[in-house]
C-alpha cells in the first residue's frame, strides 16, 4: 500500500503534464459545498445499492434455486435488507473476552470507511446543473485515480488482518491470513490488467478514460485485461467461488467468525460496497463507463448520452456486474485454496505479464515507434508495424495455446492410462486397498526385502554434512 | 480548490457512519453477561488456549508478502510507463520489456525453487 | 490538484520540462552491465541446470563473467565521462547517474579482480559436493533433522554465486554512482546479499546467524542514516545530484548550514559504517568472526574498496566546497579508527576477530590518506585498497584451511607451533602478516608510505594524523610479530591441528594474494603510476 502511495506521489507530482494525462472533467464549477453535497449523494447511492443488492442476490439465487427467495417485508420482499440491519443493530455486540479491543472495534470500520472512498473518483455521469452550477456527475478526479483505487483497496485488507488477528482466536487467525494472502495475491494480476488500459488511454484519471472511450470501448481492445480483471475482482471481493476467507467447512465464517451484531454488519457492508466499487471501476475501464450503448447513443445525436441520463446508463452497467457476481454465487462451488493460489501466482501473472508486453509492442506500432510505412487493405489504410505485430502475436499466442493444449492431453492420457493389474498393497509403507479389478501380489517376506539405506545420499552436500545425513539415515 | 480534498469528505462519511452504526447498536443492544459467550468460538468445544501456532504465523504467508511487495512494485513501475508512452518512444519501450524481462528472471527462479507452491 | 502542486515545483526544477531520453554510453557502463546480466544468468541457471552440474556451471558462469567484466574495463577507459541521464539544456546542469571516471574504473577493476578471488575460495570443495563453508539451509540447527531435510530434498549452496555477483555489481556501482539516491541503491544491492551470505556458514551456524542478524539490523540502521541524510542534503540543494550539490554549497546563504551539516555528517556515518570506522565499527568483529571465512575475505577485500571509493566520490566530488565544515569531524574519526583498531587488536584471541581488528585499523590508515584531500592523498588511497584487499584475501584463505577436527581451528592457541608442522602455509601467513604490519618488501610498506606522505604533504593536521598512523602501526607490528613468534617458536597444543589441501581454485587466489602482496611491495611503481593516473573524478 505504501508503496502505492509512493508511486502515486511520484506520478502526482511530474510537472508538465500533457493534458490527456489530466482528468478532462471539469470541476472549475465546483464549489467545496457543491463536492459535500455530491459526496453525500454518491454515499446515499450506495446506500441504497448495498439495501438493493442484498435483497436481488436472495432473490436471485432463490429463483436459480427453484425457490422463491425473501418475499414477506415489503413489496416483494425488497425491505428485507432493512429488517435485517435493524436486527443487527438490536443484537447484542459480543467482544470475545481474548480480544484486543481497540483494534477489535476498529477493523470492520476500516472495512467499511475504505470501501467507501474508492468510489471518490467513479465518474457516475457526465456535466449536469446542479444548484446552479455546472458541474460532473463526479465527486472529484484525479490525475492518478486508479492508483488511488488500488491503495485505498490496499488499507482495506488492513480491515481484515486486524479483524483476524485482533479476535484472540484459532479460526478467525487462519481467515484473515488466509484472505490477506488471497487479497494481494490477486492484487498483482488486477494492477498488471490494468497497464493495458493506461497505455490506450495515456491517463489514470478516471474521467479521461471515459472519455477516450468515447469511440471504441476498452472491453474491445483489451479483451484479455477484461477477462483477467473480471476473475480478479471475484478474488479482491471475497465472493464465491473464491471466498476461501469463511469455508464453512473448514474455518467457519473465517476472519469474523467472533464478530456479532453491527461490527459484523460493517464487514457485510464493506464486502458489498466493495463490490460495487470494482464492477464500477470495470464500468469505467472497460464499458464506456456512463456513455450510452453504441446504438442507443446514435439516436438523435445522441439525445439519450449526457447530463442524467449517464447514471442511468452507469447504474445499468453496473448491475451488469452485480448479476454476474450473483450468476457465479449461484452456480459455482468454492475452488479449493492451494488451487486457487497456484491459479493467480502462476497462470494469472505470467500471462498478464505477458499480455501487457504484447499491448506495449501493437500500441508502440501504432504510434509508429517501430516504423511508418503504411498499407492500404479493403479501403482502409494500416500500419505495416501494427499488422506485424498484431500477427507475431497472434502466432504466439496460438501457438501457446496449441503446445498448452497438448500437454493437457498428454497429462489426461497418462491419468486415464489403466491401473496394473497386480498391486503390492504395503508397497509404500502403508496399506492401500485395490483397485476393482485388480490382484493383489503375493506377499514377500520382508527380510528379503532390499535394503532401506543407501539411495538418498547421492545428492547430499560433502564433508561432514554427509556423514549427519548417513548418520539420521540409519537411526531414522 | 484542491481535488483531493472531496477524497477526504468520502472518507469522513463513511468513517462517520460506521462509527455510528457501532456506536449505536452498543447503546441499543442488550448486554446479558455470560462467561462462555465470551471465550473464542471453537465450534463449541473448548476454546486451545492460544490461537493457533502460538500467535506465529506461517513462513509462507510472509514469503507471499515478499512476493506480493517485488510484483507490487513491478506494476507501480509500469503505471507511469503505460501513462507517459506516447510520449516516450521506442527507447522507452525497449528499456520496459529489459526491466519486465529481468523480474521475470526472478519469477522464474521462485517457481523453479516451489516459492509459489502452496501445501 | 495541479493548481496546488505545481507552485511548489516550478521553484524546484529537478526535473527537464518535457521527456528527452537519457544518453547512455554502452561502452562505458559495460563492465557493470556484463556484471548484471552474469548475476541474472546465475539465478536461471541455478533455476534450471541438473543439480549435479550446478556447481561447475555456477563457478565457471561467474569466474567467466567477472573476467570478461575485468576485460571490458580497458575499452571503458577510453570512455571516460559523464553517463545515464541527461543534459538540461534550460538550466544548464548535468543531470546523470554515473560518473565513470578514474577512481571508478580503478575501483571496479580492483573490485572485480579481488571478487574472482573470493569466488574461487568460496566454491571451494575439499571433495565434498557443494561448497564445504556453507550450508543449504542456513536457517537451521546443525545436524537437525530440519537440515537434514534440506539435504534430502537436494537443497545445495551454489546459489552463494550469484548472491556474490549481485554483491559485486552493488560494490562496483557504489563508488560509480554520481547522485545520492544511486548510491543509496548501490550500498542495499551490495548490502542485502552480503547479510544473507553471512548467515550461511556451515559450521558455528549460532554464531554464523548472530553475525547475519546483528550485521542486518546494524546495517539497515546506517543505512537509515544515510537516506535521512540524503533528505537534509536535498533539502539543502534541492538535487540530489554531487554536481548540484558543490555548487549549491558554494553559493548557499550560510543560514542553510542547519541542513547541510547534519546532512553530510549522517551521510558519512551510512558510509563509515560500510568500511568499519570507530565509532561505527562494532558490527565488525562479530561478522568478521561469524561469517564463512571466505566470504570474510571477500567482504573484508571489496566492501571495503566499494565503500572508501564512495567516501572518495562524497568527498572530493559532492561535498569539496563544503569541506572544512565537516573534515574535522572526519579526522576525529580517522584517530579514533585507528588508535581503536590497533589497541583493541592486541587483546584479542581469535584469528578471524584478530583480523577484523586489524581491518578496523586499516580503515584509519586509508581514512588518513582521504584526509590529505589532493590527487596524491586518492592515488595512494587506490594503491592502499589493492594492496589490502589481496592481502586480506589471501589471510582469510589460509585461515580457512586450518582445521581441527574438521572445524576451522581460529583460537590463537591452536595456531602455535604451525611453522613446524606446515611451513609453507605458516609462512605465507606469517608473509601476509608482515605485509599488513606495513614492513618494507611488502605492499603493506608502499601502501602506508603512500598513505602517509600525502597526508604530511597537505599540512598540520595531515601530519598529526599521519604521526599517530605510525605509531598505530608500531602497535599492530606488535600484534602480527606475536603471531608469527606464535606460529613458529612455540610449542603445538596436544590436540593435532593440520592444514588442509586446498584444491587448485584456493591455492590460486592465495597464490595471487601472497605474489601480489610481494610484488607490490618490491616493484609498486607500475600500479602507483596507474593509481595517480587514474586519481582524476570527473564532475
Amino acid at each position: 500500500m505504501s508503496l502505492a502511495l509512493t508511486a502515486y506521489g511520484m506520478v502526482g507530482g511530474l510537472p508538465a503534464l500533457a493534458p490527456t494525462e489530466n482528468p478532462t472533467a471539469d470541476f472549475s464549477d465546483t464549489p467545496l459545498w457543491l463536492a459535500l453535497v455530491k459526496a453525500v449523494g454518491v454515499f446515499v447511492y450506495l446506500l441504497i445499492s448495498t439495501l438493493l443488492v442484498i435483497w436481488f442476490e436472495r432473490r436471485v439465487i432463490g429463483r436459480m434455486q427453484q425457490r422463491p427467495g425473501p418475499n414477506r417485508n415489503g413489496p416483494f420482499g425488497l425491505l428485507q435488507t432493512l429488517a435485517d440491519g435493524m436486527k443487527a443493530m438490536l443484537k447484542e455486540d459480543i467482544t470475545p473476552a481474548k480480544a484486543e479491543k481497540v483494534i477489535y472495534t476498529l477493523a470492520p470500520m476500516i472495512t467499511a470507511t475504505m470501501a467507501f472512498v474508492a468510489f471518490a473518483i467513479i465518474p457516475l455521469g457526465g456535466t449536469v446543473w446542479m444548484f446552479g452550477h455546472q458541474t460532473p456527475l463526479q465527486v472529484t478526479d484525479v490525475p492518478v485515480a486508479v492508483l488511488l483505487v488500488l491503495a485505498v483497496a490496499s488499507v482495506g485488507v488492513y480491515g481484515i488482518i486486524l479483524a483476524g488477528w485482533s479476535s484472540g482466536s484459532t479460526y478467525p487467525l487462519l481467515g484473515g491470513l488466509r484472505s490477506t494472502a488471497q487479497v494481494i495475491s490477486y492484487e498483482i494480476a488486477m494492477g498488471l490488467s490494468l497497464v493495458a488500459i493506461f497505455l490506450y488511454s495515456g491517463s489514470m484519471s478516471t474521467s479521461a478514460i471515459v472519455s477516450a472511450q468515447s469511440s471504441l470501448w476498452y472491453i474491445l481492445p483489451a479483451f484479455f485485461s477484461f477477462a483477467v480483471y473480471l476473475i480478479t475482482m471475484v478474488g479482491e471481493t471475497n465472493r464465491l467461488p473464491f471466498d476461501l476467507a469463511e469455508g464453512e467447512g473448514e474455518l467457519t465464517g473465517g476472519f469474523h467468525t467472533e464478530y456479532s451484531s453491527m461490527r459484523f454488519a460493517m464487514f457485510f457492508l464493506g464486502e458489498y460496497v466493495n463490490m460495487f466499487t470494482v464492477s464500477a471501476l470495470a464500468t469505467t475501464l472497460f464499458l464506456g463507463g456512463w456513455q450510452a450503448p453504441p446504438f442507443i447513443s446514435a439516436i438523435n445525436d445522441n439525445m439519450f448520452g449526457g447530463g442524467w441520463w449517464g447514471l442511468l446508463w452507469f447504474t445499468a452497467k453496473l448491475w451488469l456486474f452485480m448479476f454476474i457476481f450473483v450468476w457465479l454465487r449461484g452456480s459455482l462451488p468454492r475452488v479449493r485454496y492451494d488451487q486457487f493460489m497456484r491459479f493467480g501466482w502462476k497462470f494469472l501473472i505470467p500471462i498478464t505479464l505477458a499480455w501487457v508486453v504484447a499491448v506495449a509492442f501493437i500500441r508502440g506500432a501504432q504510434l509508429g515507434f517501430l516504423g511508418d510505412s503504411k498499407l492500404t487493405f479493403a479501403g482502409r489504410e494500416l500500419s505495416v508495424a501494427t499488422v506485424v505485430i498484431v500477427s507475431i502475436v497472434a502466432v504466439i499466442a496460438l501457438a501457446a495455446a496449441w503446445i498448452w493444449d497438448d500437454r493437457r492431453a498428454q497429462r489426461a492420457a497418462a491419468e486415464d492410462e489403466a491401473p496394473p493389474e497386480e498391486i503390492d498393497p504395503f508397497e509404500d509403507g502403508y496399506p492401500v486397498p485395490p483397485l476393482p479389478g485388480q490382484r493383489l501380489v503375493e506377499p514377500r517376506p520382508r527380510l528379503a526385502a532390499e535394503p532401506v539405506l543407501s539411495t538418498a545420499s547421492s545428492s547430499s552436500a560433502g564433508g561432514s554434512g554427509a556423514s549427519t545425513t548417513l548418520k539420521e539415515e540409519t537411526h531414522g | 480548490m484542491n481535488s483531493y480534498v472531496p477524497i477526504l469528505f468520502m472518507l469522513g462519511l463513511g468513517f462517520a457512519f460506521a462509527a455510528l452504526s457501532v456506536f449505536t447498536s452498543l447503546v441499543v443492544g442488550p448486554k446479558r453477561y455470560n462467561r462462555a459467550k465470551l471465550e473464542a468460538y471453537e465450534c463449541g468445544i473448548q476454546p486451545t488456549p492460544q490461537a493457533a501456532g502460538g500467535g506465529r504465523v506461517p513462513i509462507k504467508y510472509y514469503l507471499t508478502a515478499m512476493l506480493f511487495i517485488i510484483f507490487d512494485i513491478e506494476s507501480v513501475f509500469l503505471y507511469p510507463f503505460a501513462v507517459a508512452f506516447n510520449k516516450l518512444g521506442l527507447f522507452a519501450l525497449v528499456e520496459m520489456v529489459l526491466f519486465i524481462l529481468t523480474v521475470f528472471i526472478a519469477y522464474a527462479y521462485v517457481w523453479r525453487r516451489g516459492g509459489l507452491e502452496w501445501d | 490538484m495541479t493548481a496546488a502542486v505545481l507552485p511548489a515545483l516550478s521553484n524546484l526544477s529537478t526535473l527537464p520540462a518535457a521527456f528527452q531520453a537519457s544518453e547512455v554510453n554502452y561502452v562505458a557502463v559495460m563492465p557493470l552491465f556484463i556484471v548484471f546480466v552474469t548475476a541474472l544468468i546465475g539465478v536461471l541457471v541455478e533455476a534450471f541446470m541438473p543439480r549435479e552440474r550446478r556447481h561447475r556451471v555456477q563457478v565457471s558462469v561467474a569466474v567467466g563473467g567477472l573476467l570478461a567484466a575485468a576485460v571490458s574495463i580497458f575499452w571503458a577507459s577510453s570512455n571516460l565521462g559523464l553517463t545515464m541521464g541527461l543534459s538540461d539544456g534550460s538550466t544548464n546542469r548535468s543531470l546523470f547517474a554515473l560518473a565513470i571516471d578514474g577512481p571508478a574504473l580503478f575501483l571496479q577493476g580492483a573490485i572485480l579482480l579481488m571478487g574472482i578471488l573470493g569466488v574461487l575460495t568460496m566454491a571451494e570443495r575439499f571433495g565434498g559436493v557443494g561448497p564445504d563453508a556453507f550450508t543449504p539451509s542456513g536457517a537451521s540447527t546443525p545436524g537437525s533433522p530440519v537440515e537434514t531435510a534440506a539435504t534430502r530434498a537436494g537443497a545445495l549452496t551454489s546459489e552463494v554465486f550469484p548472491l556474490t555477483v549481485f554483491a559485486i555489481f552493488g560494490m562496483m556501482l557504489f563508488p560509480t554512482t554520481n547522485d545520492l539516491i544511486g548510491m543509496f541503491v548501490a550500498l542495499e544491492v551490495l548490502s542485502l546479499p552480503l547479510y544473507i551470505l553471512t548467515g550461511l556458514a556451515r559450521r558455528r551456524r549460532l554464531l554464523s546467524q548472530e553475525a547475519s542478524l546483528k550485521y542486518f539490523l546494524l546495517g539497515a540502521f546506517s543505512s537509515a542514516f544515510f537516506l535521512f541524510g540524503t533528505a537534509l542534503l536535498y533539502g539543502y540543494a534541492g538535487s540530489v545530484y554531487f554536481g548540484d550539490l558543490s555548487s549549491a554549497i558554494s553559493t548557499a546563504p550560510l543560514a542553510m548550514n542547519g541542513l547541510l551539516l547534519p546532512g553530510a555528517f549522517l551521510v558519512f556515518v551510512g558510509l563509515l559504517f560500510k568500511v568499519g570506522a570507530v565509532p561505527f565499527h562494532a558490527w565488525t568483529p562479530d561478522v568478521y568472526q561469524g561469517a564463512p571465512t571466505p566470504v570474510t575475505g571477500f567482504m573484508a577485500a571489496c566492501t571495503k574498496a566499494a565503500a572508501f571509493g564512495a567516501i572518495l566520490r562524497l568527498a572530493y566530488v559532492g561535498l569539496d566546497t563544503a569541506r572544512w565544515e565537516w573534515s574535522n569531524a572526519l579526522v576525529i574519526v580517522a584517530l579514533l579508527t585507528m588508535v581503536v583498531g590497533s589497541v583493541l587488536s592486541v587483546t584479542q584471541t581469535d584469528m578471524k576477530r584478530l583480523l577484523a581488528y586489524s581491518s578496523i585499523a586499516h580503515a584509519g590508515f586509508i581514512l588518513v590518506g582521504v584526509l590529505a584531500f589532493d590527487r596524491t592523498g586518492v592515488g595512494a588511497v587506490l594503491f592502499y585498497i589493492v594492496a589490502y584487499g589481496f592481502s586480506t584475501i589471501a589471510a582469510f584463505a589460509i585461515v580457512s584451511l586450518v582445521r581441527q577436527n574438521g572445524a576451522e581451528a581460529t583460537h590463537l592457541s591452536q595456531w602455535a607451533g604451525l611453522g613446524k608442522a606446515h611451513p609453507v602455509a605458516a609462512s605465507a601467513f606469517a608473509f601476509l602478516m608482515l605485509a599488513f604490519a606495513g614492513i618494507p618488501l611488502t605492499s603493506g610498506f608502499v601502501s602506508k608510505f603512500a598513505v602517509f606522505s600525502a597526508a604530511v604533504g597537505s599540512g598540520a593536521t595531515g601530519t598529526v594524523l599521519a604521526v599517530v598512523g605510525v605509531l598505530c602501526s608500531a602497535i599492530t607490528v606488535f600484534v602480527y610479530a606475536r603471531v608469527i613468534v606464535l606460529m613458529f617458536f612455540s610449542e603445538a597444543p596436544a590436540e593435532k591441528v593440520e592444514v588442509v589441501t586446498p584444491s587448485a581454485m584456493t591455492t590460486f587466489s592465495i597464490a595471487i594474494g601472497t605474489l601480489t602482496t610481494l610484488a607490490l611491495g618490491v616493484v609498486p611503481a607500475s600500479l602507483l603510476d596507474l593509481a595517480d593516473r587514474a586519481s582524476q573524478f570527473v564532475r
